[in-house]
């Protein structure tokens, strides 16, 4: 280690330490006379290191992510750097703050021109965009610390069959809508209230919430990557900017042979099969579909929004207030005999019924135009993706699919011409 | 350099370090699942032995309260408990700690071990088959109609989700419905309801119109004997007992009595002290098969009834509420709700404009109710922060009517069309039992073991402003409310004394002690002021700025209700008795 680099590790560690300085009393402790000792401060350090620190972090794991899965083709390299953003962005950042929730802050940003976006919050939901754009996914593949839980608990992972694969991939969008629908009624951030893998991330979480992750875990033994596939809203996005990725990651770092052998690495059903010489169906018949689904797609996205529009009263339920008071309504109905903290809350504030109920009412007229967007939303996801099933297009190798493979190079040590590569290059030493 | 970038051969089996990686995750995977059971059940024994609601301590600091003094034994042992209680949960809590710990160790382990037993027992590639058109096409057709068909199963399902949950939000001026509505509800719903002119004329709630304890009449009988009967019109036996005190309108005085097992209104002839009718209430839904506990100088039928032209209502201590015509007919009842508050439930109803307001200063949802008066539907409710056993109070200012309610801590003025919170100030402590008044523009309240404070009030562009003017700690009044002239505040206190307050300065001009305390409230009558002490002796003084005493009768009967002075009578209830006392008119 060099004198300045030693000079700049110790600048870290004390900034490190500094950190425990900002925990400070807001106001003077009261003096008691009684002899009463203060109780040691327990108040929780504001951050373990800068927003901004991290936001460079993450930069340099997308990086290094991309050159490993691009140029190194290493899946222990991936699955080493999986281990660190597990270590670094799972345990030691508690989880926090992660891209998948920063688009809420983004979404409330874009909706209320009032809000401001932190620059490192702004970073974390951009950067893995960009690197998607250009590299694939290598986000997904190990930088995410819910992916890399992930990832690391996938020891046995059997295939999902297709046609159930492709419609659970539209939870996502669903999910995505609703979190969405959510910032904009002011409902509160959903992804951050329901992650799943957040309580075993800072070892402290509710039961529920508990449950569901370790559920969802030991799921993820045998179905790869449930929540990435089937459940996070800034997945899609990633799909949207990985569908024009430049450089997408690809199985083969030559020519494919048509082996078939990295169908059976792949646990996410990302790889795409070549289309067989004839095609599935005569060219009429599947023109006349598409025009058909082209012709409905406005129907199915009038329906959609008429049936979110139906549902606003239901969906309103996410938001607070809506809860409390229907539970407020219950609890003086007799409905319940105990109370609920939030119920107890509230009757100890100053906020009478009647004006709960008429904000109450206010908020979920909200709910109605914003449901109606939801649910159109979802229709033309529906229609898209029939649209998509229609549209046969012509592929002569085993391809990555650009919108599906979450980049873990599973794949690669599977290719006979990688492994040929290597020999070649050893043969050579 | 080229030998760097040589990769390790990926599916070589080694058998030895596989059978070492199964043991590994074997017992590591058995270790965690022992330790997520253990945890588990810890959960359950944590979430069980919340340390607040220890049913023993809860149970002590109930005794505790009701405890007339300190019991110092009796503190020690909470306080031992208390620490007890959360020492234990503590525990609990650094054991699922340290559990989550292991666990996530026994986890790691585990799929470390796992990861390396499949990677020495590698299972090689096997060629997939390649799918041919005609399977492709089945493939894409199964994927489109499972797309169509959730998409479908979806809508429907929204929709129906839609249409058959209930939403549960109260449209506006929406309520429950009465429990048992009056036959004749809806038609009385259009009578036209008493003018607070029309309440001046009559007694119609707990300390006389607005329960501020001043009487709209400037006279009242100064002169009777409860020994030798003279000065008293006629005494009436009330079958049930009850501390709450008479209301009258027009030629009816009514008062209520209860015990565990039976709640009745009367209705007795102003004239002639005739009972003419009598009802008792019926169990409503929610009436509670065994009554709260209540303490015997609180009884079932503490509140003071309160009458609005042909509507009388009665509120006990199980919380039934029910409201009666002229005649006796039930014309709706409910019950709001079994009050849990340690000495019984004590405020007393008053209505304004055709609502009824309900001070249900239950511990666990302490709040103000409207209720209509034809129908007993809500008008709305406001939550309070704190109880009370004090009754509301109706002040008419220029702004309109302020509904004032006193609380353990603060004195709270509500709009009563809305129920609107117009101000609040900490102005209280202790268990507050004494009723607020007021003079000019300033509210008083008072209580034992704490102060008085007076609050002066000012509208300025149309916001009500409060702020507090003075406040006074000697002679304070346990259960008697205060009453006021225009420029004194008086109080009675239960150790015998009367005390004189400047208004605007909160200075005391006299203070006289008696032999008995009062717990009946002293009442303004024009320039007199009437109070009735315990033995049953009512001092009658001036209210000039010194003592002068008038007269002081006695009836020979304990009084603990506030009398009601109405047209040149007095109505007064005692132990077992309501009486009419009729004097020269003075």
């Amino acid at each position: 280690m060099t004198g300045r680099t030693r000079i700049l590790a110790g600048l870290a560690v004390l900034i490190l330490l500094a950190a425990r300085g900002w925990a400070e009393f807001r106001f003077p402790m009261p003096e008691f006379e009684s002899g009463y000792e203060q109780p040691e401060l327990h108040t929780p350090l504001p951050g373990r290191t800068n927003d901004l620190v991290d936001a460079a972090v993450l930069a340099a794991a997308l990086a290094i992510a991309a050159w490993l899965v691009l140029r190194r083709r290493s899946r222990p390299g991936v699955f080493t750097l999986t281990a660190f953003s597990l270590i670094y962005f799972g345990f030691w950042r508690e989880g926090c703050v992660c891209p998948v929730g920063s688009l809420q802050n983004v979404a409330e940003a874009v909706l209320d021109p009032g809000v401001a976006v932190p620059a490192a919050i702004m970073w974390f939901f951009l950067l893995p965009l960009l690197f998607a754009l250009f590299f694939g996914r290598v986000f997904c593949a190990a930088v995410c610390p819910l992916g890399a839980i992930q990832e690391v608990v996938a020891v046995r992972p059997v295939p999902v069959p297709r046609a159930a694969d492709q419609v659970l991939r539209l939870i996502p969008y669903a999910y995505l809508g609703v979190t969405v629908l959510g910032v904009a009624t002011g409902s509160g951030y959903l992804i951050c209230r329901y992650d799943p893998f957040v309580g075993f991330f800072r070892q402290g979480a509710s039961f529920n919430l508990v449950l569901a992750g370790g559920l969802l875990l030991v799921a993820g033994m045998f179905i790869g990557r449930p929540y990435c596939r089937y459940l996070c809203p800034y997945g899609v996005l990633l799909g949207w900017m990985s569908r024009f990725a430049k450089w997408p990651p690809r199985i083969t770092p030559g020519e494919c042979i048509q082996c078939a052998l990295c169908t059976d690495a792949c646990p996410y059903g990302a790889i795409n099969e070549p289309t067989p010489d004839t095609p599935p169906e005569p060219r009429r018949q599947g023109v006349r579909r598409l025009a058909i689904l082209l012709l409905l797609t406005p129907v199915i996205v009038a329906v959609g929004g008429a049936t979110g529009l139906a549902s606003h009263a239901v969906l309103a339920r996410l938001h607070p207030t809506i809860r409390l008071a229907e539970r407020i309504a219950a609890e003086d109905a007799g409905d319940f005999a105990e109370m609920t903290i939030e119920s107890e809350t509230f009757r100890a504030s100053r906020t009478t019924t009647a004006e709960l109920y008429e904000e109450a009412r206010r908020v979920r007229a909200d709910f109605k135009g914003k449901s109606a967007w939801l649910g159109a939303f979802l229709g033309l996801v529906i229609a898209c993706r029939l649209i998509a099933l229609a549209v046969v297009r012509k592929r002569e190798d085993y391809e990555a699919d650009r919108v599906a493979c979450v980049a873990c190079a599973r794949c690669f040590p599977y290719c006979p011409v990688e492994n040929k590569d290597a020999q070649v290059e050893s043969q050579e030493t | 350099m080229l030998k760097s970038k040589a990769k390790k051969p990926e599916f070589v089996a080694d058998r030895a370090a596989r059978r070492i990686a199964v043991g590994v995750a074997a017992v590591s995977g058995l270790f965690s699942l022992v330790v997520c059971v253990l945890l588990i059940a810890n959960y359950v024994q944590v979430r069980a032995a919340d340390p607040l609601d220890n049913p023993e301590l809860l149970r002590l600091r109930e005794r505790l309260s009701a405890s007339p003094e300190a019991d110092e034994a009796l503190v020690e042992e909470i306080r031992a408990l208390d620490l007890l209680s959360r020492k234990a949960f503590f525990t609990s809590q650094a054991h699922l700690r340290m559990g989550g710990r292991l666990l996530l160790i026994g986890a790691a382990v585990f799929l470390i071990a796992f990861r390396l037993a499949a990677r020495w027992n590698p299972r090689l590639p096997a060629r997939q088959a390649g799918t041919d058109a005609p399977a492709q096409r089945r493939a894409i057709a199964r994927t489109r109609e499972l797309v169509s068909g959730i998409a479908v199963i979806l809508v429907l399902a929204a929709l129906t989700a839609a249409y058959m949950t209930p939403t549960g939000i109260p449209a506006p001026g929406e309520a429950a419905p009465p429990d048992t509505p009056g036959p004749d509800a809806v038609a009385e719903s259009v009578m036209p309801y008493p003018s607070w002119e029309d309440m001046l004329a009559q007694w119609p709630s707990f300390r006389g119109p607005g329960g501020f304890g001043v009487a709209p009449c400037a006279t009242a009988p100064t002169a009777w004997d409860g020994d030798t009967g003279a000065g008293i019109r006629w005494k009436a036996e009330v079958p049930l007992p009850g501390f709450n005190s008479p209301v009258a309108w027009d030629d009816r005085v009514y008062v209520s009595g209860a015990t565990d097992t039976i709640r009745e209104v009367f209705c007795f002839d102003a004239d002639t002290g005739e009972l003419r009718w009598r009802q008792a209430l019926p169990a409503f839904p929610g009436t509670p098969g065994t009554p709260p506990d209540v303490t015997e100088d609180t009884g079932y039928a503490a509140p003071t009834m309160a009458v609005h032209g042909p509507w009388a209502f009665a509120l006990f201590g199980t919380g039934d509420l029910a409201c009666f015509d002229v005649d006796g007919a039930l014309v709706w009842g409910r019950n709001i709700g079994v009050p849990d508050n340690h000495y019984g439930h004590s405020s007393s109803l008053i209505a304004l404009d055709g609502e009824l307001f309900v001070q249900f200063d239950d511990k666990k949802q302490p709040r103000l109710l409207a209720l209509d008066v034809a129908t007993g539907n809500e008008v709305w409710v406001a939550q309070r922060s704190r109880i009370s056993w004090a009754s509301p109070a109706l002040m008419p200012t220029e702004s309109g009517f302020q509904l004032i309610l006193a609380s353990e801590l603060d004195v709270d003025a509500y709009r009563p069309d809305t129920g609107a919170l117009l101000w609040t100030e900490e102005g209280l402590d202790g268990e507050v039992a004494p009723s607020p008044t007021f003079s000019g523009s300033t509210v008083f309240v008072a209580n034992e073991y704490a102060m008085a404070t007076a609050i002066r009030l000012d509208t300025v562009d149309g916001a009500v402003q409060s702020e507090i003017a003075w406040q006074w700690e000697d002679s304070l009044p346990e259960v008697a409310s205060p009453t006021s002239s225009a420029d004194y505040f008086y109080i009675a206190t239960s150790m015998g004394e009367i005390v004189c307050l400047d208004v605007a300065s909160g200075e005391p001009e006299w203070a006289q002690e008696f032999e008995q305390g009062f717990y009946s409230s002293p009442i303004r009558v024009g320039d007199r002021i009437y109070a009735a002490d315990l033995k049953g002796t009512t001092h009658i003084f001036t209210t000039g700025a010194a003592f002068e005493s008038i007269a002081e009768p006695r009836l020979g009967e304990p009084v603990y209700a506030t009398p009601g002075y109405f047209a040149n009578r007095i109505y007064l209830r005692t132990e077992q008795h309501l009486m009419c006392i009729e004097g020269n008119g003075e």
